[in-house]
C-alpha cells in the first residue's frame, strides 16, 4: 500500500508549474501538506467534480499537463465524468485516483472499491487505453516518468493506506481561484 | 431565427467551447453551432459534470457555455452550489425549458415549475427568452452580467419561442 502523502510529496518533487485540482477529500490535504503554491486548486467540496474540472481546464489549456488527485469516494460519484474525459482524451490529461477503498475523510466507511469494484477496469471500460494500478510507493516512483512525458490521457488508480496528513489549505474559495488564475495567466 | 442569433451572440462575446447535453431545442442550435465551426463541441453525460468543466475552461482562461434541458438543472444543484458560486465561476447557463405551455409529458412538469425557484433559491439570475425579438439583446446582456457579477447567470428559452411538440 501506498502513503498517500508520501506520493503526494515525491509527485511534487517532479512538478514544475503543472496545475494540480485536488478534491474535496484528503487529496487536498496531502498536497496542501506536500506542497502549497499557486498552481493547486483546491476543491473544499463538490464531491465529484475534481475530474470534470481537470478535464475542463486540460481542454482549456493544451499548453498544460493538467494533474487531477482525486479519490476513489469523489470519482465514484461521478464515473459518467470518465467517459466524457476519453471521449475527448486530452493528451494533457494525468488522473491520479487516490484509492484508500473508503470514505476516509467522513469515519472510514467502505466505498465500493472495497467490495467489488474496480477503478482502473471501469477507467478501461469509459474509453481511457493508458490506466495503471500501483500499489507500492515504489511502483508508484517507477511509474511516474513516464506518466509525466509520455502523451495521455492517463488514469492511475494508486492503492493508499488511511493514514491522514495534517495541513489545512487556505480556505477562501475567491484566494484559490484568483492566484490559480494568476499563476496559468488566465485573468483577463 | 432564434437559434442562429444565440450562435452569433456566443461568437461575439468570445465563447469557445459548448458542454451540453442535448434536447430538441438545444439540437437546433448545435446545428448553427457545428455550421459555424468555431465551437469546441462536448458532449456531457451527466448535466453536473458540465458545471466542472466550464469551471475548469474559466480557471484557463477560455469561456464555455452550459446548455441543458430544465431536467437537467436537478442534476446539477450541488455542482452550481459548491463550486460555481463560491469560487466565482462566471458562465452562461442555456436552459432548455420543459413543463410549460404545450407540454404533454407530466413527467416534466414538476422540474419545469421548480426550475426558477430553484435558480432563484441558488441565487442564480435568470432571464426568460419568449420572443424573438429579445433574443439577442437578452443574451447578450445576460453574458455581459455573469462575467462582471464572476456568476453563472441563466437565459430560460420557453415553449412560446421554440415551440412544443405536437404530441397529445
Ligand atoms: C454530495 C456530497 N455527499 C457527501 C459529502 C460528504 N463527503 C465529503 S468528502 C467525502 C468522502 C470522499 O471520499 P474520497 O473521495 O474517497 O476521499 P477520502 O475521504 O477517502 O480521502 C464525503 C462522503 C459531500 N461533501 N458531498
Amino acid at each position: 500500500m501506498i502513503n498517500r502523502l508520501e506520493a503526494t510529496q515525491y509527485l511534487m518533487r517532479h512538478l514544475t508549474n503543472e496545475p494540480v485540482i485536488a478534491s474535496c477529500g484528503n487529496p487536498k490535504y496531502d498536497l496542501f501538506s506536500a506542497e502549497d503554491r499557486k498552481e493547486n486548486f483546491y476543491m473544499w467540496n463538490s464531491m465529484g467534480m475534481a475530474s470534470s474540472t481537470g478535464l475542463g481546464l486540460a481542454l482549456a489549456r493544451p499548453d498544460k499537463k493538467v494533474i487531477i488527485l482525486d479519490g476513489d469516494g469523489a470519482i465514484l460519484m461521478n464515473l459518467n465524468s470518465l467517459t466524457t474525459a476519453a471521449s475527448k482524451s486530452p493528451p494533457n490529461l494525468i488522473h491520479i485516483i487516490w484509492d484508500n477503498r473508503s470514505y476516509q475523510i467522513t469515519g472510514g466507511q467502505a466505498t465500493h472499491t472495497a467490495g467489488k469494484a474496480n477503478l482502473a477496469q471501469i477507467a478501461r471500460g469509459a474509453g481511457f487505453e493508458k490506466v495503471l494500478t500501483l500499489d507500492t510507493l515504489e511502483a508508484f516512483k517507477q511509474a511516474l516518468p513516464k506518466v509525466l512525458s509520455e502523451p495521455g490521457p492517463w488514469v492511475v488508480v494508486a492503492i493508499t493506506d488511511n493514514c491522514g496528513a495534517p495541513g489545512r489549505p487556505p480556505k477562501s474559495p475567491t484566494y484559490i481561484k484568483h492566484r490559480f488564475m494568476e499563476a496559468l495567466g488566465s485573468r483577463r | 431565427m432564434w437559434a442562429e442569433t444565440i450562435v452569433k451572440v456566443l461568437k461575439e462575446n468570445d465563447i469557445r467551447s459548448i458542454s451540453f447535453l442535448p434536447d430538441t431545442v438545444i439540437g437546433k442550435i448545435l446545428n448553427y453551432a457545428v455550421k459555424d465551426g468555431s465551437f469546441e463541441l462536448i458532449t456531457l453525460a451527466r448535466e453536473e459534470e458540465g458545471v466542472g468543466i466550464v469551471t475548469g475552461e474559466y480557471l484557463g482562461g477560455r469561456r464555455g457555455v452550459l446548455m441543458m434541458q430544465s431536467a437537467g438543472l436537478g442534476n446539477s444543484v450541488n455542482a452550481l452550489a459548491s463550486l460555481a458560486i463560491p469560487y466565482q465561476i462566471p458562465f452562461l447557463l442555456l436552459i432548455s425549458q420543459r413543463g410549460e405551455l404545450g407540454e404533454f409529458n407530466a413527467c416534466h412538469v414538476t422540474m419545469g415549475k421548480a426550475l426558477r425557484g430553484i435558480l432563484d433559491a441558488l441565487g442564480i439570475q435568470h432571464f426568460t427568452l419568449r420572443r424573438e425579438d429579445e433574443v439577442e439583446i437578452t443574451m447578450r446582456g445576460a453574458i455581459k452580467t455573469a462575467y462582471t457579477s464572476e456568476q453563472p447567470v441563466a437565459v430560460i428559452l420557453s415553449s412560446e419561442l421554440v415551440g412544443w411538440k405536437d404530441e397529445k
